[in-house]
């Protein structure tokens, strides 16, 4: 039953998840991941899911940084690109050891995300939008003309490892693993998430978000929370980055190109950018209609163009947004 | 010793050409409840940004319990006792009233939000998203914010504006009672003269960013260049 406050409003209540529910579902889901390989029928199938999870990762990455900051990113394929970059670089000049390679690999971004962070979260709206838009086409120009790093704008193979982490790491391009391992990723990374939303510094950066000017006047630096969540963003996009040129044993300028940051901002705004899980439902859905499109029409760009539209104009919440709404009215009946 | 918990020694700021604030000293006592009234653009605001260090005064001097706070930052201020409420109401709407509280809690040691939600009667609302409530209790909870820790000095600019007439008083009432037991020195702009002579200990009359008079409530209503340049005759 719905109660009345002081105010005469009905109360929505919202109650957040407890933290024994959340585990609960991360440990169904990485039980359902477990399984997948005898879930999904093909290897293309496979491959096709362990792909959409890349994006998934790279897609919640964008939102995160939405949901905590407010902030939109059209660069965020930067950390992705440099993830994969930094991975694929050092193991085929084997400059240090893989295992090295994979923890470098996630650290320079982050720490890059990090100190750009406490330079742009203090700047808003378009001209922030703009500010990561050249960030991250900087990068692209850099891998794209500098051809004794990567061979530039050809990409540049490489071949992993035998062994990574006491693992046979080539088994990471066979699709049935990646896929496992992916999902489970994409499993903690969210439930990592959710747990940072219900921490203590993450509501300060909720705060924040809502209202900077009051957040400051209670105390708080404004600053680091907001760099923290670009550093935490970033760490996500690494990941991806990584998987992604584990699994193809291929790096190359399109991972940092503005295309690939504005295909995973279009997947968390169609997911819902509003809710940790939104941008990685997003991800998924938007993959296939690409892969499906992309069968019938060349200018499948187009297609998801027009389910933008449609979805910003009758789904502003996303996907995830639209299925709660029902489903709370469901159970209000 | 001073007995002065907040004082501002000739406070000067400038908009452009414009002096919003022009040598103005102001010296509040413990305990006491200070009203800050005067025409539009008589340096009011101004003067409660400049002590909470929203604005950087000019050659003046913001001390805290003689303290020299005037090159701290707000948050800085915060943390030493000092906190202020906006002229909007500035609260976090995506957040639950007790997620928000919360939050101001954890900056201030010691701080607990149950007695706040209490006295402000929010109880009922804890779970409640900000945006979601009336506009009667966002005002309620943006106070609420500010009194989070129970601050030494409270700045607060026109906390009823925009209430009704009930409502102003009713949030006049909780303020004084505050005031009383928890030991609140308050510097407050209001508009609404029966909320201001209704609370207040003394009333400083700022007009164009000087300081016109000071006194107590009935010293005021009398003063005629007060009557002249803000009250009017039916004051």
């Amino acid at each position: 039953m719905t109660s009345l406050t002081a105010s005469g409003l009905p109360a929505s209540r919202r109650k957040p998840a407890g933290y024994a529910a959340l585990i609960a579902v991360a440990v169904l889901a990485l039980a359902v991941g477990a399984a997948l390989p005898w879930l999904v029928p093909t290897k293309i199938a496979m491959s096709l899911l362990a792909q959409a999870m890349f994006d998934a990762l790279l897609a919640t990455s964008v939102g995160f940084l939405i949901l905590q900051n407010g902030r939109t990113s059209f660069g965020q394929a930067a950390f992705f690109g440099l993830g994969g970059y930094a991975m694929g670089v050092l193991i085929a000049r084997q400059w240090v050891a893989p295992e090295a390679a994979v923890l470098i690999a996630l650290i320079l971004p982050t720490a890059v995300a990090f100190l750009l962070g406490l330079v742009i979260s203090r700047i808003t709206g378009v001209a922030h939008a703009m500010l990561t838009l050249a960030v991250g086409q900087a990068f692209y120009e850099v891998v794209f003309r500098w051809r004794e790093l990567a061979k530039g704008d050809d990409g540049m193979s490489f071949d992993l490892p035998a062994q990574m982490f006491g693992f046979s790491a080539r088994k990471l391009q066979d699709p049935a693993v990646m896929l496992v391992l992916a999902w489970t990723v994409l499993v903690l990374v969210l439930l990592g998430l959710a747990l940072f939303a219900r921490s203590r510094i993450g509501q300060v950066a909720a705060a924040i978000r809502d209202n900077e000017e009051r957040a400051r006047f209670l105390g708080y630096s404004t600053v680091m929370p907001r760099a923290l969540v670009y550093a935490i963003a970033a760490f996500i996009a690494a990941i991806a980055g990584i998987l992604q040129a584990s699994y193809n044993g291929y790096i190359a300028p399109q991972m940092f190109h503005w295309s690939t940051s504005g295909f995973a901002l279009i997947m968390a705004i169609i997911g819902g950018a509003k809710f940790i899980i939104g941008p990685a439902i997003g991800a998924v859905v938007l993959f296939y209609i690409k892969d499906y499109a992309g069968q019938f029409a060349e200018y499948w760009p187009a297609i998801v163009g027009v389910i933008l539209v449609i979805v910003t104009l009758t789904m502003p919440r996303g996907v995830v947004g639209l299925a709660l709404m029902l489903w709370r009215r469901g159970t209000r009946r | 010793m001073t007995d002065n918990v907040i004082e501002g020694i000739k406070l000067s700021r400038r908009y452009g050409g414009f002096a919003a604030l022009d040598n103005v000293d102001i010296a509040v006592k413990q305990g006491e409840i200070r009203g800050l009234i005067g025409p539009n653009g008589a340096g009011k605001s101004t003067l409660i940004d400049v002590l909470s260090g929203r604005a950087v005064t000019r050659g003046g001097k913001v001390l805290l319990k003689g303290d020299d706070i005037s090159a701290l930052t707000p948050q800085e201020r915060r943390r030493r006792g000092m906190a202020r409420s906006f002229q909007r109401t500035n609260i976090f709407p995506d957040l639950t009233v007790e997620q928000q509280l919360r939050v101001a809690s954890w900056a201030v040691p010691g701080a607990d939000i149950a007695e706040v939600m209490d006295e402000l009667r929010l109880t009922e609302m804890a779970d409640v998203p900000a945006a979601e409530i009336s506009y009667g209790d966002q005002r309620r909870l943006d106070l609420a914010l500010a009194l989070v820790g129970r601050p030494t000095v409270l700045l607060l600019d026109e906390p009823a504006a925009g209430l009704t007439m009930e409502e102003s008083l009713a949030l006049a009432r909780i303020l004084r009672d505050l005031a009383n037991r928890w030991k609140v020195t308050v510097l407050l702009v209001e508009h609404d003269m029966q909320v201001v002579f209704s609370i207040c200990d003394r009333i400083t009359v700022l007009h164009l960013g000087r300081t016109l008079s000071e006194g107590t409530c009935a010293e005021i209503r009398v003063d005629p260049t007060v009557i002249a340049a803000y009250l009017g005759t039916e004051a």
